[in-house]
């Protein structure tokens, strides 16, 4: 019975400090992964902000009408179409289903 | 011999009974083991224990450190994860003159560095004595070249800066800080905490595109009908999701600048007004929620004028026909039909109904710049004018909330403007009977539909518009002014299953000779604006605004 506490305890100890030494390791890691995310997440940000003020809408149609000869065009959405697959066939459908006051 | 070696038996039998006391000894031993592996036990859970308390003040200390920290303040992103703000920081550098060694050799090296600074001035604030800032937000280049001189004399402060990148598109919701990174207004004001806390961005329920298509509608309409502002709001009926809302007159939040005209206040939440005729909507709904109605109950000898009190209440259709069916008083806005549902109605359950609804007390919303219905005394007289929608305030995002209310299917919605789990706000408690919802929702699609109908307009092709017009004339002390009106126009679609509510008013439009309209139910275009009202005002601009926010819309929301 002894034998069998001693060895419990020794081996709990040894696997108490394998972990906490793996663990340790793991958090030296995770830190070092984190601050170099760190600026990568802000470098990250800053690009996002440019992308967002260049693609912004206000933007994109001041390109248009600086570009680009033709006017931007309204979609018609009954002029849209659906298309389903089903066992290799191709079903195209109207996108919005007509109404009886239509 | 053998009794000898039986003898030696004993003795080892004896030797074997000393053994046994040895044991006891060895269990001795054993229990002082386990006694000092015991006190290593409770020492080492007392350090456990202490170490984790000392990370919980950690934790306490870093929230604390990020509640105080001045330069941090959270992103704002709309729906799609857009920056609508950002927090970048900037250098602001200044002179503390007490330090200043040789003050003309620094003022020739800061004419170096800075060619186009008033240095008369720069010398006068040397002389005083006092810090002063000697260039707010500076380029990264000029920083460097003004840390090389090594004068000790000047100091750098970091500061942090909310950089806006779609300019005047969100100004009245997102607001402004101050220069100690505190909210003064809209969403920067009423999530100062917040934005100071969370380490992720806030995000909005707002999309960019369909705010900028909406805004730019607005602009257009802006300068054909030389209105004094407009306002435009697009709910998510089922969960109160605001996906625009545009008010017009609005400023570039990147100027910060300080804006104190009226004009420029946020209409769609501030503007308090008497919106008229699209009140009717909640006074049929309200009758056909009581059973005190049904749709095709008809008001015989209805009068073309009805006086109460000082007031003259009169049709504004003169050719509106005296027998009406409740469907047809609302398709043709009749004054006199709805003045008799109120008083079919009395009082309290109008004002009940419109309690429930939530237009008549102030809206709890995400932003603190909220209008309060003007209160009044309910009267014979007022029931009759609050029937047809005058004597009686609200603002524009409550009219949609109204609206919103009776085309879901009845149930309560809270409008926001913070994207939350769709679960949180999705359908709760029922308010008014699916079957109202359902008839109401009808009438409406036919006053877009129909010829007596007052919104051909809006009626574009593939959306099943459905909405209510309302013509108001301003008040003024001592009555109304026929100069100033606000039009109105609330629709939602598609009718047949309604997902979208919106608002759009005009503040004091005036009529435009040269508008070309196209008829929607008939072929043929007209030239000019005939009469100022919100048939062929708003109901116009709501027509454009769906045509361009229409397929974004159906096609970027399917699945919602």
């Amino acid at each position: 019975m002894k034998k069998v506490v001693f060895t419990i305890i020794f081996v709990l100890i040894l696997a108490t400090s394998l972990v906490k030494n793996s663990t340790k390791e793991i958090e030296d890691k995770i830190f070092m992964v984190n601050e170099n995310i760190r600026p990568l997440k802000s470098e990250l940000g800053d690009v996002l902000l440019e992308y967002n003020y260049l693609s912004s809408p206000n933007k994109l149609t001041q390109y248009q009408n600086q570009y680009f000869e033709k006017d931007l065009i309204k979609i018609d959405i009954t002029k849209i179409k659906k298309l389903t697959k089903k066992n290799n066939h191709i079903k195209v459908s109207d996108f919005i289903e007509k109404t009886i006051d239509e | 011999m053998n009794d000898k070696k039986n003898n030696v038996f004993l003795e080892e039998y004896e030797n074997e009974f000393s053994y046994k006391k040895s044991k006891t000894n060895l269990n001795i031993e054993f229990n002082r083991i386990a006694f000092i592996f015991f006190v290593f036990l409770v020492i080492s859970i007392i350090y456990s224990i202490q170490l984790l308390h000392l990370g919980s003040l950690e934790i306490q200390n870093e929230i604390k450190s990020l509640i105080t920290k001045k330069n941090y303040r959270a992103d704002i992103i709309d729906r799609n994860g857009n920056y609508l703000v950002k927090t970048v920081s900037s250098i602001d550098v200044g002179i503390n003159p007490i330090e200043v060694i040789d003050k003309k050799k620094l003022l020739i090296n800061l004419k170096l560095i800075f060619p186009n600074k008033n240095y008369v001035k720069i010398s006068k604030k040397l002389e005083k004595n006092k810090y002063f800032y000697l260039e707010k937000k500076i380029t990264a280049g000029n920083y460097e070249k003004i840390m090389m001189l090594g004068d000790k004399s000047i100091k750098s402060e970091e500061k942090l800066t909310r950089i806006y990148p779609q300019k005047n598109l969100f100004s009245h919701i997102i607001g402004q800080i101050d220069d100690d990174n505190n909210g003064i207004s809209g969403l920067e004001k009423s999530f100062d905490e917040k934005l100071k806390q969370i380490k992720e961005p806030l995000q909005l329920t707002l999309d960019t595109d369909i705010q900028f298509l909406i805004r730019e509608e607005l602009i257009k309409f802006h300068s054909i009908f030389r209105s004094k502002g407009s306002t435009a709001i697009l709910m998510n009926v089922n969960n109160g999701e605001i996906i625009s809302m545009v008010s017009y007159p609005d400023f570039d939040l990147n100027k910060r600048e300080t804006v104190t005209d009226v004009n420029f206040i946020n209409r769609a939440t501030k503007g308090v007004y008497e919106l008229g005729s699209v009140f009717k909507t909640f006074t049929v709904a309200a009758g056909l929620e009581e059973g005190l109605i049904k749709i095709d109950t008809q008001f015989l000898n209805l009068e073309k004028r009805l006086k109460c009190g000082k007031n003259i209440i009169s049709e504004y259709d003169k050719k509106i026909p005296s027998d009406l069916t409740v469907e047809q008083i609302l398709i043709r806005s009749g004054n006199i039909g709805s003045v008799r549902i109120g008083q079919k109605l009395e009082i309290g359950k109008l004002k009940l109904f419109l309690e429930k609804i939530g237009v008549l007390s102030k809206i709890d919303f995400d932003i603190e710049e909220v209008g309060e219905p003007i209160p009044f005394r309910w009267g014979k007289c007022k029931l009759a004018t609050v029937s047809f929608g005058h004597g009686i305030t609200t603002t524009p995002l409550q009219l949609a909330k109204g609206y919103a209310i009776i085309a879901n299917g009845g149930f309560e919605i809270k409008p926001s403007l913070i994207k939350k789990d769709l679960e949180d706000n999705q359908n709760q408690k029922r308010i008014i009977k699916e079957g109202v919802s359902k008839k109401i929702n009808k009438i409406l699609r036919k006053i877009v539909t129909t010829k007596e109908g007052t919104a051909e307009f809006a009626n574009i092709k593939g959306y099943e518009v459905g909405g209510k017009t309302g013509t108001a004339e301003k008040a003024i002390v001592g009555g109304y002014t026929r100069k100033a009106k606000v039009n109105t126009f609330a629709s939602i679609f598609p009718a047949s299953k309604p997902k979208y509510v919106m608002v759009v008013l005009l503040d004091e439009p005036k009529t435009s000779e040269d508008y070309v309209y196209k008829y929607k139910n008939k072929s043929g275009s007209y030239k000019g604006t005939p009469f100022n009202t919100a048939g062929w005002t708003s109901v116009e601009v709501t027509g454009k605004i769906i045509q361009r926010i229409g397929p974004i819309l159906a096609t970027k929301y399917i699945e919602n």
